[in-house]
């Protein structure tokens, strides 16, 4: 139990998993540092849960291997378990019971009794800014909530990793941002957190980003490497009336314009066009009340291009 | 082991915390076998008196009344119509009278001379069950009324051949002793299965299973504490048949109280077996409650000796029952209760229950993959 902590926490080669001849993760490989929140984005079905399972100890894989925490996940699942925590996609917590009892539950599957766990549900609830709802039914409790009594009973046995496996799907976004405000928090004290999401402004606070697309790891670095590699290109965002869409397509330099709300999101060759320029080019054209900004490009052009070279969909 | 011990404590209290919290397994398992046994213990009766009985008197003579009252005196038969010959069978057919006693003309002096009365008794014989009762009772009244005849005739003559019939056990031949034990065995059978499907079907429809599966519980440790708390409940179901039993229909204790206890539990274990195995099969909490019902409803109903004695079924229906655990429980309770009857006449009903209790749990266990997929 007490092997010490290694700086990775989690090593996956050539991970692959089949149903039938499904291939739901196709040889994936990567590592998580200690103390890192990395990221793991995809489409629905892109493989994210199939790869989080195999990583638990849930799900055997097919080919390739992985250890978590020191322990390898095909030979010994039970230590893997002892030593993770995990949030499922489905479930949260039961429902019909008060939430300091699906707390106390949780820490009683781990071992812990008595006067530890009652000590260390305390922890948690408080940890959570739950302190005052340890009473109520969880079932009456809105979801944003109940997302983080489920994380508060995955790290009560003092995991030094835990997978959460879309942990703010379907919640509102100032829960999300507390939610993430506790991962964080959760990260800053060295556990490491391997979190899935289809949220990709969520993704901007993970350290390192995973990118999956049918069931292959497409890319995987930072948010601002993967933004510098996937998306060489400068961003602008266009404003005015009357704007030549078409005119602005064919543009030598210009090599992607999409209308985004009312405005046009435009990708450019930086050597070629700054906002001054486009600025000039789109007023000759008849454009009115004409405003050209460049802006940072965001994740979400860094999937579109990431996924768009494979065949994956959208988020 | 000591961390084994706390994580089925954990699950056992956590089960215990979501049937408390239900009212309706509660009531499921506790007010259900009271209202059904009280249902089939007073509703289900094979005893029939005051039979609706239409007489056709053609003869109107001292003999023929006398033949009349040794029918309806004794308040087994209830006269319900005076009418003709004629008219008995539309009676029948119409449902006022389930027997018609008819007397022809001339009934006396055929007795007088020595001679058959000629009565007749017509039987509606649509209810076996009732005809068969009919028939039984007519019977008697007919024997005791020539009798006493003869007597009346001749003086006291003993019989050439006297039997004496006793009834041991249940000499009122009540149906209420004889049913209660074989019910309770088909409440705890229904109850107990149902009530395990439905908990392990829904931790697999929540999808909570997959978390139970991601925690260091065993396979043998969720099992453990998801029955603890049913074994539990099961027994205090059990307890309040017997003593419903006792006090609401005089059905006696004779025999051994451990050893009963001994039978409950071991038929609580395999039943809560049996709804573990269903449970890990089926997944689903609808197919669950309806496989559920069917494997423990139907053979504890039928095949157990509850209603039909096993040793009257066909030999592939027999060799079937030997399958149904409650027909084990049904001989051990009337043995126990009405009987008197220890261990030495009930081992094999006990081995077969253990090795159906182990069967199942082992079954239900190595079909309970801790992986998904």
């Amino acid at each position: 139990m007490s092997a010490p902590a290694p700086e990775t926490a989690i090593r996956a080669r050539g991970l692959t998993r089949r149903f039938g001849s499904f291939l739901a993760v196709d040889a994936v490989s990567f590592e998580v540092e200690r103390g890192e929140i990395f990221g793991y984005l995809g489409a629905n079905g892109a493989g994210k849960s199939t790869t989080i399972r195999m990583l638990c100890g849930l799900l055997e894989p097919s080919e390739g291997e992985a250890t978590v925490a020191g322990h390898d996940v095909r030979s010994s699942p039970d230590a893997v378990k002892s030593s993770i925590g995990y949030m499922s996609q489905k479930f949260s917590l039961y429902l019909d019971l008060p939430v300091a009892e699906n707390l106390a539950f949780f820490g009683g599957a781990y071992g812990l009794s008595g006067r530890a766990l009652r000590g260390r549900v305390d922890e948690v609830l408080e940890l959570a800014g739950l302190g005052a709802l340890r009473r109520a039914e969880t079932g009456s409790l809105p979801g944003g909530i109940r997302q983080r009594v489920a994380l508060a009973g995955a790290i009560l046995h003092r995991p030094r990793i835990v997978f959460l496996d879309e942990p703010t799907a379907g919640v509102d976004p100032v829960s999300r941002r507390d939610f993430w405000a506790l991962i964080r928090r959760l990260a800053a004290e060295g556990t490491t957190v391997f979190v899935t999401t289809h949220y990709l402004d969520e993704a901007e606070y993970c350290r390192r980003i995973g990118l999956m697309a049918d069931g292959r790891l497409v890319a995987l670095d930072s948010p601002a490497a993967l933004k510098r590699e996937w998306v060489p290109d400068r961003v602008f965002l266009v404003r005015g009336r009357e704007l030549p869409l078409e005119r602005l397509r064919s543009t030598p330099g210009v090599r992607a314009a999409e209308p985004f709300g009312a405005a046009l999101h435009l990708r450019a060759d930086p050597a070629a066009w700054d906002a001054a320029r486009l600025a000039a080019l789109l007023r000759q054209a008849g454009g009115v009340d004409v405003a050209v900004d460049a802006v940072e490009p965001s994740l979400e052009d860094v999937f579109l291009a990431a996924v768009g070279s494979g065949k994956g969909g959208a988020p | 082991m000591r961390r084994s011990a706390l994580r089925v404590g954990a699950m056992a209290w956590k089960e215990t915390l979501h049937i408390l919290r239900d009212p309706r397994t509660l009531l499921l398992a506790l007010a259900m076998p009271v209202f059904l046994l009280l249902l089939f213990g007073f509703g289900v009766s094979f005893d029939v008196d005051r039979i609706p009985l239409a007489i056709a008197d053609g003869d109107r003579t001292e003999a023929s009344r006398a033949l009349v009252r040794a029918y309806v005196e004794p308040h087994e038969f209830e006269p319900v119509a005076a009418v003709e010959a004629e008219g008995a069978e539309a009676l029948l057919r119409q449902g006022y009278a389930l027997g018609a006693l008819i007397v022809p003309h001339g009934y006396a002096e055929a007795l007088d001379r020595g001679e058959p009365g000629g009565a007749q008794l017509l039987v509606d014989g649509a209810d076996g069950v009732i005809a068969n009762q009919v028939l039984a009772k007519s019977d008697a009244t007919a024997l005791a009324a020539g009798q006493s005849r003869l007597a009346a005739a001749a003086g006291a003559i003993a019989p050439p051949v006297a039997v004496s019939v006793w009834t041991r056990y249940n000499p009122e031949a009540r149906s209420a002793i004889f049913m209660v034990p074989g019910l309770s065995a088909f409440l705890l059978a229904v109850g107990a299965v149902l009530l395990t499907a439905l908990t392990v079907a829904g931790e697999w429809e929540r999808g909570s299973m997959e978390q139970l599966f991601a925690s260091p519980l065993g396979r043998l440790e969720i099992v453990a504490g998801k029955l603890a708390p049913y074994l539990v409940l099961g027994e205090l179901q059990f307890l309040l048949v017997l003593s419903l039993g006792t006090f609401a229909f005089d059905v006696p204790i004779r025999g051994n109280g451990p050893l009963l206890f001994a039978f409950g539990l071991l038929f609580l274990l395999g039943m809560l077996g049996q709804g573990l195995l269903i449970s890990v099969l089926a997944k689903s909490q609808l197919v669950a409650t309806q496989a559920g019902a069917l494997s423990s409803l139907l053979p504890s109903l039928l095949l157990s000796g509850l209603l039909f004695p096993v040793e009257n079924m066909p030999a592939p229906l027999r060799a079937l029952s030997a399958l149904v655990p409650a027909r084990y429980l049904v001989r051990a309770l009337r043995g126990i209760l009405l009987k008197g009857a220890g261990l030495d006449v009930l081992w094999p009903d006990l081995v077969a229950q253990v090795i159906f209790a182990a069967v199942v749990v082992a079954l239900a266990t190595a079909r309970f993959k801790r992986r998904l997929a």
